[in-house]
């Protein structure tokens, strides 16, 4: 492993056991604000969080102490070759993220089949598609076939937004 | 016994009924067709699927539920078998040889003694469930709370801790669920938990939207930032599709041994069909008259593992309907579909609602026989399935993820917290920790945790309870030893390892 790599390692499992740590301590103060009176019982309904708080900062501390004495252990390697993967690719992780972002904002104003369509095409870019209007409307198409199967053989309601109208027209609600 | 045959007898009355065929029929043609598609596995076509059932029945739902399940098992195999990505870590020992088989231009024979040897092993191990589960409820009936947490803690144990590469990644992952299991309005005194004045959150995680997160937005991450610029290669079917009397004679001893070596570890709370199917390939490996074929594409190295794997995720069934303990993230999705409908496994579901339990196990029986007349007739669709580029595929994987968690209260809240349990589920992945663990701490942990203060309600406070009762007090050494007997072994090789250097 060359130094850069190794460090690039250490730095992101030092990262998640920080996180791990974090999420313990959090739990723990938001344990200490809850009520502890148990009835019967002897224990109330914060000692299940403490007990959830502790084990995450013992684990934290635990992860930690691997990150010192040479790295997690058992790990998958960390050079992506041997993986039979490609290094990390920023644009496919940022595409997909998009999409996902575009499909909260549009769904409950654009309705069910446009967000669809959308997030369809975003993620297929992301994959690699260079055809973004070919894409898009596959996923019109796809979101759409989901819609009517799930509108009228179901009876579950989606949201249809701007469509609405086109749809009442042809007398599906 | 009689009791269990009318029982069963009454079952089949239900599952025959003419609309829960037709349901029972939805869902295994649903289950395959998304548990075919590659990165897809039987948790996540559960999960994702979910929201098809909320209209319906219970009864329907369930036994469509039935269908999905075995449909995603199947679905899975024929991925695993032609493009060597096993969706979960049960099917890592069928690509061993499945995929060598496909290599040489035998994928036909190996999908079939895959599909045949799942068909037999799941109608063997059905009919174990159907004669085991009224024995286990006698047991369970005189569990009070302390035995049932007894029991947790053990399931919880061998699911975070025994399996898996690190104890300690698999150990983080447990309490990360269990700690978003208790985010919300803690059921016994109505005092909100973790909620940080969020309304959304009083109502807890659900567990759809956790498992879909994890699995298929944290896999569309991942795949699309390490994988998605390498080319495909898929194996084309040639050659017959039919299995030679040689395949034949090699294949049935090894579904009978598969299923022999299966259903126990499914029917112990102790998770995770990935031991049997490992165990079932090394014995197949052993008792082989062709060795030399290890390796090159064996057919009794996918018959046993794949039949072994159909038996023990069958044999899971038990504790699930019987204790309402779910030893896989399958099972715990399966949990999560009975609570959406009010209805809470365990030993009094058998004795208050019968019927639908009865008409779930019969089912099975109908569901098997359907995934065999309805999917080898149509392994050429399903192949065709496969050939979808990859962009369109996790496309389409996405817009049905969302889907199932938008549909839930149709509420953006929802699809945020999926994209978080995305970025999770990428970074458990890019580092090594389990998913599993953390998706049966979410729905197990709050059921634990009801049992524990109950039995310290009962016991007035005193911890005694948990070692004065002789069954808790077994389990609890019994999981005592899991962790530490390995632990033992694992010091002892290496100071063995140690002496043989010097």
């Amino acid at each position: 492993m060359s130094p850069d790599a190794a460090l690039r390692r250490s730095l992101a499992e030092t990262a998640l056991s920080v996180g791990v740590l974090a999420l313990g301590v959090a739990a723990a103060v938001g344990t200490a604000m809850l009520p502890s009176q148990g009835g019967y019982a002897g224990i109330g309904p914060n000692f299940m969080p403490g007990v959830a708080g502790a084990g995450l900062i013992l684990l934290g501390i635990w992860l930690l102490y691997e990150v010192l004495t040479g790295g997690w252990r058992n790990m998958p390697p960390q050079d992506p070759q041997s993986r039979g993967e490609h290094a990390f690719h920023p644009g496919a992780f940022a595409w997909v993220s998009v999409g996902l972002f575009a499909h909260m904002a549009l769904i409950q104003t654009g309705g069910f089949v446009l967000a669809g369509g959308v997030l369809f095409a975003c993620v297929a870019r992301g994959f690699g598609s260079p055809r973004f209007a070919r894409d898009l409307a596959i996923g019109f198409t796809i979101a759409l076939a989901v819609f009517l199967f799930f509108v009228l053989l179901l009876t579950v309601s989606l949201p249809g937004g701007w469509l609405g109208p086109l749809f009442r027209l042809a007398g599906i609600e | 016994m009689g009791d269990t045959l009318q029982a069963l007898l009454h079952g089949f009355e239900i599952a025959l009924l003419p609309m829960n065929l037709l349901w029972g029929a939805l869902g295994v043609t649903l289950g395959t067709a998304v548990g075919v598609l590659p990165g897809v596995g039987p948790a996540l076509t559960v999960a994702m699927l979910l929201p098809l059932t909320v209209k319906l029945s219970p009864v329907g739902a369930l036994i469509m539920f039935a269908g999905i399940y075995y449909g995603a098992m199947f679905g899975g195999s024929t991925t695993t078998i032609l493009l060597n990505t096993p969706g979960e870590s049960a099917s890592i020992a069928t690509a061993l040889e499945g995929n060598k088989m496909a290599k040489r231009g035998q994928a036909g024979p190996a999908l079939a003694t895959s599909a045949i040897g799942s068909f037999i092993a799941g109608t063997i191990a059905t009919l174990l469930v159907t004669l085991l589960a009224p024995l286990v409820v006698e047991i369970a009936l005189k569990f009070g709370p302390a035995e049932y947490f007894a029991l947790m803690v053990f399931a919880f144990t061998t699911v975070a801790a025994v399996l898996g590469a690190s104890t300690v990644r698999g150990l983080t992952s447990l309490f990360v669920g269990l700690f978003l299991g208790l985010i919300g309005i803690d059921g016994q005194t109505g005092q909100p938990r973790f909620a940080f004045g969020v309304p959304e959150l009083l109502d807890g995680v659900d567990v759809v939207v956790l498992a879909v997160g994890l699995f298929a937005v944290g896999e569309a991450l991942y795949v699309g930032a390490y994988s998605s610029r390498i080319p495909e290669v898929m194996d084309r079917i040639t050659g017959s599709l039919w299995m030679s009397k040689s395949d034949w004679k090699r294949s049935w001893p090894a579904w009978l041994r598969g299923t022999a070596i299966g259903f126990p570890f499914g029917s112990i709370p102790a998770g995770g069909a990935e031991i049997p199917t490992f165990l079932s390939y090394a014995v197949e490996k052993k008792m082989t008259r062709y060795p030399e074929e290890f390796g090159h594409g064996a057919i009794e190295g996918v018959a046993g593992p794949e039949a072994a794997n159909n038996a023990s995720v069958t044999g899971a069934l038990v504790p699930l309907l019987t204790l309402g303990i779910p030893t896989s993230a399958t099972a715990a999705i399966l949990l999560a579909a009975f609570q959406n409908y009010g209805i809470q496994p365990g030993p009094m579901l058998f004795q208050m609602q019968g019927d639908l339990v009865w008409g779930l196990i019969a089912s099975l029986y109908v569901g098997n026989v359907m995934l065999l007349i309805l999917n080898l007739p149509m392994i050429g669709i399903w192949v065709k399935v496969l050939t979808i580029p990859q962009p369109l595929l996790y496309g389409g994987i996405l817009v049905f993820a969302t889907l199932g968690a938008y549909s839930l209260h149709q509420s953006v809240v929802d699809l945020a917290t999926l994209y978080v349990f995305g970025l999770l589920g990428f970074a458990m992945r890019r580092w090594d920790i389990p998913v599993a663990p953390a998706v049966i701490g979410l729905i197990l942990g709050p059921l634990a945790e009801t049992q524990f203060r109950r039995a310290l309600s009962i016991s007035q406070g005193d911890p005694s309870v948990f070692y004065q009762h002789p069954i808790s007090a077994t389990l609890f050494a019994f999981t005592a030893l899991l962790i530490v007997v390995p632990w033992v072994v694992r010091r002892v090789k290496r100071a063995r390892a140690a002496d043989q250097v010097k």
